[in-house]
């Protein structure tokens, strides 16, 4: 195995179509934007990039059969380079990440760009468009009918039931998350808000509100990786890349994601997750107490209470407390998405597990102003993807 | 007005002689699945023995949400839309299952015992189409 290191990240800022930030670009001009940043962070020229590893969106772009890695190298020059097109719901970015790290550790290639980038459609988003009484999703929402936020607050509701969470607190995640976003020149929301706003901000699943769950958003991210040895030509304080795991979940889990699931025997939600993270820390020897930040998929609010538990970043129903002393703040002594989060940036589905990429390097080189982790030397990162896909990272410098 | 009632969806539950999921439980590892699997998904599992089971019955409500909005097709409902609860339930049969609730939103409490039960959920064609619920006891 060879070490792999983040040569050079980019990224182009999150917005909506139609505003200022993103207006009525696509897909690939969104990409292009980060694969130009990315390859001038690194010194780079896109002549040396050996191949690709790409988010598959089913969304946008990749000419409708979610070949986007080559969109983007028709658009930067066809060099002949091997793609490879990763599908995994919203898990794809992370997904990408792995596959293009397992090959340059592996020694297949010595250089190669990681890509994800999105331009979501309106409204809310259908799993499923088939309408077979043999599609769980189609019986979901024929026999019962479920809003696709529904499935977070029911996981959120259980979490008031079990520890007493108040919506309140939820809410203070959403203000740290908004206070962080305020130093991050590529979120979509860059303003402050107080509890009292997200208490005031209407239901979209009670007991969760419009600012506690991430809106859809388009945005791109890209990132260029290479061997330990060969980024020796070109810096000499790259970040390492400590593992990259990829998991999907588990018999035993809990969440009620069909009609039915047997009751399970252990309490693990989102085993996917909890198999992806734990497998990062028994690959890299790192373990949650030498983590500096994490950046974690938080969907919703829910998630930036209920993951670090079940990763054992903290104890179970500590979360509440930790968070209301200030320490899930970057400067905290367990800093939760100081990027500020899908909150802040909402969700470009597939590009989501780049941009982690991106935040991590940037902390690690102590890049990121004034969300800056005071000396952070370990990262960690976390994506979920329909279909029970998870992926973590760990990134140090 | 004695209007014909008919399943959402054919085959998978039935009302007569009381509210039944027709589902299907591994004879090896005795788990239940509704809908019935096409083989058991228990990795520890010898051999896979799928069998028909109807379940019925009462359960704990472990969680819920609200529909506050109406769900995107293909789920159809009847105009006005009325917010609803959905359930998730831990059954005495050993599924955690989700259906819609009887109970108003506001009357809907975690850890309430429930029992399942057949009903409306939206009309057409001078048909009543029905669907498996919880209902608090
Ligand atoms: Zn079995």
């Amino acid at each position: 195995m060879q070490e792999v290191v983040v040569l050079g990240v980019g990224m182009h800022r999150f917005g909506k179509t139609g505003d200022d930030i993103v207006g009525t670009k696509s897909v690939k001009a969104l990409c292009h934007e980060a694969v130009v940043g990315a390859l001038k962070d690194a010194g780079v020229a896109w002549k040396q990039i050996e191949a690709v590893a790409a988010a598959s969106s089913r969304f946008s772009g990749g000419k409708g059969w979610g070949l986007n890695g080559n969109d983007v190298v028709e658009d930067l020059g066809s060099t002949g380079i091997p793609v490879y097109n990763m599908s995994a719901g919203c898990a794809a970015g992370g997904n990408a990440f792995n596959v293009g790290y397992s090959m340059v550790a592996g020694g297949v290639y010595d250089m190669m760009l990681v890509v994800g980038g999105e331009v979501m459609p309106k409204g809310m988003i259908q799993t499923s468009g088939v309408e077979e009484a043999t599609d769980p999703e189609f019986l979901r929402q024929r026999c019962i009918g479920m809003p696709g936020p529904s499935f977070w607050s029911t996981l959120a509701r259980r979490r008031m039931f079990e520890y007493g969470t108040t919506e309140e607190q939820f809410s203070q995640v959403a203000v740290k998350a908004r206070k962080c976003s305020v130093h991050n020149p590529n979120a979509r929301f860059q303003k402050e808000i107080t509890v009292e706003d997200v208490m005031a901000s209407p239901y979209v699943s009670n007991p969760l509100r419009l600012f506690q769950i991430c809106p859809v958003s388009n945005g791109a991210a890209a990132a260029i990786i290479c061997s330990a040895e060969k980024a020796k030509q070109f810096t000499s304080k790259p970040v390492t890349v400590a593992t990259s795991t990829v998991a999907t979940m588990t018999f035993d889990d809990a969440l009620p994601r069909a009609l039915a699931d047997p009751i399970p025997s252990t309490p693990s939600l989102h085993t996917e997750a909890q198999n992806a993270v734990k497998t990062a820390f028994e690959k890299s020897g790192i373990g949650p107490q030498d983590v500096s930040f994490t950046e974690l998929q938080d969907n919703t609010c829910y998630y930036e209470l209920a993951f670090p538990e079940e990763w054992g970043l903290c104890e179970a129903g500590q979360s509440e407390s930790l968070l209301l002393a200030g320490e899930t703040a970057p400067t905290g002594r367990m800093p939760i998405n100081p990027s500020g989060g899908f909150v802040s940036f909402g969700e470009a589905t597939t590009a989501m597990g780049v941009f982690q990429i991106a935040e991590l390097t940037w902390q690690l080189r102590g890049q990121a102003g004034g969300r800056q982790v005071p000396d952070a030397k370990v990262g960690l990162a976390q994506t979920l993807g329909l279909g029970g896909n998870a992926t973590a990272a760990i990134l140090k410098r | 007005m004695s209007e014909e009632r008919v399943p959402c969806v054919e085959g998978l539950f039935s009302e007569e002689g009381g509210a039944k999921l027709h589902g299907a439980k591994c004879t090896s590892c005795g788990t239940p699945y509704f809908p019935k699997p096409t083989a058991c998904h228990n990795p520890d599992c010898e051999e896979s023995n799928i069998e028909d089971i109807d379940f019925g019955g009462n359960g704990v409500l472990w969680s819920y949400s609200v529909a506050d909005f109406p769900p995107p097709p293909p789920h159809i409902f009847d105009k006005p839309f009325a917010p609803y609860a959905m359930g998730v339930v831990d059954m005495e049969c050993g599924l955690r299952l989700i259906g819609q609730m009887v109970d108003k939103p506001e009357d809907v409490k975690v850890g309430a015992k429930v029992e399942l039960v057949i009903e409306p959920l939206y009309h057409e064609d001078d048909k009543t189409f029905t669907s498996w619920k919880f209902k608090q006891l």
